[in-house]
């Protein structure tokens, strides 16, 4: 029997497609697999069924029945339960306030039922019983527990929402092997009493451990659905590459090896972090570095670190021949380090103020000056923006009048007024058109062709692939794989992103 | 050496931060304790029955509205107009009260009358900020000007007297007792209650991370107007307090008390982002506002200098329950 049904479900961001056509069916007594590349669409395809994100188009059938789904809380009067991939707990609640939070038991109308509230998250709790670790307790605080446990307070909570349709958005990604056994007895469990489940993981052997069928995303659209026993990893891997999958990289745009004679701009020996373990690499002048890998695998965590805005524990990084420790972003900008980061509304726009301050914080702090002089500056100003054919009106424009894409190119500018040695650039293109990102990789080949080290992380794989001379893949917070030369396919990189770590 | 000495110190700061997170307001209560002694090493007089008395009768209304500010702070908003709430309370039940004659059906009658206006007050901030999504700094100081207009309306100069059944209750004796016993006492049930109930848990929720709410599921704007609506409530309960003190109607004069219950809300341990903090800390919070100012008086500062003495110890104060209360949160 179809628990649910999607027919044609599109969601739009201003000009970014994040959801071109969705068609999902999920059988009663079925676990559904969602595979799909970073940003092909999967988690906004959750977000629309359980009601936290309004489709633009599309039908929605529950048990054969076309509905509307409001919000989350309709979603939830329609049994749509679901795990968040980001979470969705409250920090300062206890553990068993936020199983229960959407729906705290009530005694005379107002006052929350304790006692109905330890017992239900006591079930729960039980299902995880002894793997859930030291220090995990009901009424413990939910900031005070180890991201492994949080991902299972979530679990829990969204179990208890007892609804026929479960969803969870990669709930297993910072699980340990006995907590993911665990979890999968009980989605088996839950299955065998005719629950619906869609799930979400990026692990190759959980997928073939606990699915069904599998359902691949590509570009927004969901391509293929397969039945996982008649199926193997490279048919999954090749459909959600697409066509031209063995194709290597356009070697005309990112030659293979760099002459590395001019030495290198930056080193990296065994760094260890928040996030990252181990760490060593080398990039030498004129050379792009790609970084690659699924998501938050480390790669703009140790980014920050280089750049002085997190924390190192052991390692060293080294710029041309001389040590460079920065302890703050402050630090490492005098020492001519860039850091342009993908998410601008924290890292780069001054929001609210015009094209020319922010264009120039980094030269004010180079050059220590003191005074504005809007006049003088403009000669510095004007051919930094024109060498990405930025689009104004005039200087004195408030950034927020600009398209995202011309945005990121008044970031980037404000580096090109002094030349750094080294650009880290932290997924750059997030959020930006076609053309502007065009604009920008010319920019960046350019600078590398200057003598400028660059190290490019980017969640989009055609992306390293044509401006990366070597890859490196991530995985679990350290380098799992380097890709040269005609290894540097979107096969290959796939692959490697999916190793099981 | 150095390991075996560094083992037990992790283990005592746990301690100390278990005790913080179960009791957020323990810094505060220190707080004040200290300041008590302050006030008795300088005149021993003011530890008297009869002068804590006083300075409770006094600073009831600041506690009253730090508490009715404690419950927009949970949802991480702000209300700028709780004092402007609490003198419309104020003239309006003067002047109910005046031309109802002053006997104690028209008092009690008025009384309820302005919880409702309190509430009625309270519900507008709730949708103008929770429902039209207004910034509710910018938004409760605009309605904080609004509801001062109704006010000024309503009495345009300060001095009509309360009933002399109203004030001689409010600064009299039950049973031997000060009446302003009875109504600590009755704050303390009622907080405690509140405590208890679904609204709160879910306004600390909502304040904890708004997105996260939403998606799980909570009523995120109904939850936000709920908690502008008890802290008209509690605003109104603050203008009983002040008109019992001061005996007369005065449109203006909750005006300055605003920014002191933001102070008490904070000076209590509570987080002004939201999610984090307790009603019994801003009581303690507001105590603390009033016992600087009587320690102020009582060490015989020049009155030219008092404000600045103040202003310093509210920011010394300040300062020692930031760095208190920083290690109890997660």
């Amino acid at each position: 029997m179809s628990k649910l049904k999607l027919n044609g479900v599109s969601k739009a961001y201003g000009a970014t497609l994040a959801l071109r056509r969705g068609d999902l069916e999920v059988m009663s007594g079925e676990v559904h697999v969602l595979m799909g590349s970073n940003g092909s669409g999967k988690s906004t395809l959750c977000k629309i069924i359980a009601g936290a994100v309004r489709p633009d188009a599309g039908k929605i059938l529950i048990d054969d029945t076309p509905v509307t789904i409001t919000g989350p809380r309709s979603a939830r009067a329609q049994g749509i339960g679901i795990f968040y991939q980001e979470l969705s707990l409250a920090a300062h609640r206890t553990v068993e306030e936020n199983i229960s939070l959407a729906a705290l038991p009530v005694k005379s109308g107002v006052f929350v039922d304790r006692t109905a509230l330890k017992e239900r998250a006591a079930r729960y709790i039980l299902l995880f019983e002894n793997v859930a670790g030291e220090g995990f307790s009901a009424d413990a605080l939910v900031g005070n527990l180890r991201p492994d446990q949080r991902q299972l307070v979530e679990i829990m909570k969204a179990l208890a929402s007892e609804a026929p349709l479960l969803i969870f958005d990669e709930p297993t990604s910072a699980l340990d092997r006995a907590q993911v056994d665990r979890f999968f007895e009980i989605l088996r469990d839950l299955k065998s009493r005719g629950r619906g489940i869609i799930f979400i993981s990026h692990r190759m052997d959980e997928i073939k451990a606990i699915g069904d069928r599998v359902t691949i995303i590509r570009d927004g659209e969901t391509i293929a659905t397969l039945n996982l026993a008649e199926t193997d990893a490279a048919t999954v891997i090749r459909l959600m590459v697409g066509g031209a999958g063995d194709m290597p990289a356009s070697q005309s745009s990112a030659p293979a090896a760099v002459d590395g004679k001019d030495g290198a701009a930056l080193t990296v020996r065994g760094l260890s972090g928040r996030g990252f373990r181990n760490v060593s690499f080398e990039v030498a002048r004129g050379e792009i570095l790609g970084f690659g890998g699924l998501h938050g695998q480390g790669q703009s965590a140790l980014l920050r670190a280089i750049f002085g805005a997190g924390s190192i524990t052991a390692g060293e990084v080294l710029i041309g021949e001389s040590r460079f420790d920065a302890s703050s972003p402050r630090d490492a900008i005098r020492r001519g380090c860039a850091y342009v980061s993908g998410d601008r509304g924290r890292d780069g726009v001054i929001s609210g103020r015009p094209i020319i301050e922010n264009v120039t914080p980094i030269h004010y702090l180079r050059h220590r000056l003191m005074i504005a002089r809007p006049r003088k500056l403009r000669d510095k100003v004007t051919p930094a923006l024109e060498s990405m054919h930025t689009k104004f009106a005039s200087l004195f424009h408030p950034i927020s009048s600009l398209s995202g894409g011309n945005q990121q190119k008044v970031i980037i500018a404000r580096w090109l007024i002094d030349r750094p040695d080294v650009l880290l650039l932290d997924d750059p293109t997030k959020g930006i058109d076609l053309s502007a990102k065009a604009d920008l990789f010319t920019l960046i080949r350019q600078l590398a062709a200057q003598g400028l080290g660059i190290v490019l992380y980017s969640s989009e794989d055609a992306e390293l692939l044509g401006n990366a001379n070597r890859i490196l893949v991530f995985n679990g917070g350290s380098v799992t794989r380097e890709l040269t030369g005609a290894d540097r396919t979107r096969y290959n990189l796939y692959q490697a992103a999916y190793e099981a770590a | 050496m150095a390991e075996t000495a560094t083992i037990p110190r992790p283990r005592r700061e746990g301690r100390i931060r278990k005790l913080l997170e179960r009791y957020p307001f323990l810094p505060a209560l220190v707080i004040v304790a200290a300041l008590l002694a302050l006030n008795g090493f300088f005149s021993p007089a003011s530890l008297s029955y009869r002068a804590l008395t006083g300075l409770l009768s006094t600073y009831m209304a600041l506690i009253l509205l730090s508490i009715a500010q404690t419950y927009v702070v949970y949802a991480g908003d702000i209300d700028l107009s709780a004092g402007a709430i609490l003198s419309l309370v104020n003239v309006a039940i003067i002047v109910l009260m005046e031309r109802w004659g002053g006997g104690a059906g028209a008092v009690l009658l008025a009384l309820a009358i302005g919880l409702l206006l309190g509430l009625a007050c309270g519900l507008v901030n709730g949708l103008v900020v929770a429902a039209l999504r207004l910034q509710a700094i910018v938004a409760t100081f605009a309605t904080s000007i609004f509801f001062t207009g109704l006010a000024l309306y309503i009495l345009p100069v300060a001095g009509t007297p309360a009933p002399a059944i109203f004030w001689r209750t409010y600064g009299g004796r039950l049973f031997g007792v000060p009446f302003v016993f009875y109504v600590l006492a009755a704050l303390i049930v009622l907080i405690t209650v509140m405590s208890r109930t679904r609204l709160v848990t879910q306004l600390l929720a909502v304040g904890d991370d708004q997105q996260a709410a939403y998606q799980s599921g909570l009523p995120v704007i109904p939850v936000r107007i709920k908690g502008y609506v008890l802290c008209g409530l509690f605003s109104a309960l603050a203008a009983f307090c002040i008109t019992g003190d001061t005996a007369s109607g005065d449109p203006l004069v909750g005006g300055k008390m605003t920014l002191y219950s933001v102070a008490a809300v904070v000076l209590g341990g509570s987080a002004l982002s939201g999610g984090w903090g307790t009603v019994v800390g801003s009581l303690l919070g507001a105590l603390t506002i009033g016992l600087i100012n009587s320690v102020v008086f009582f060490m015989g500062t020049p009155s030219e200098w008092q404000n600045f003495v103040q202003g310093l110890a509210i920011l010394v104060v300040l300062m020692a329950g930031v760095l208190a209360g920083r290690r109890a949160r997660p």
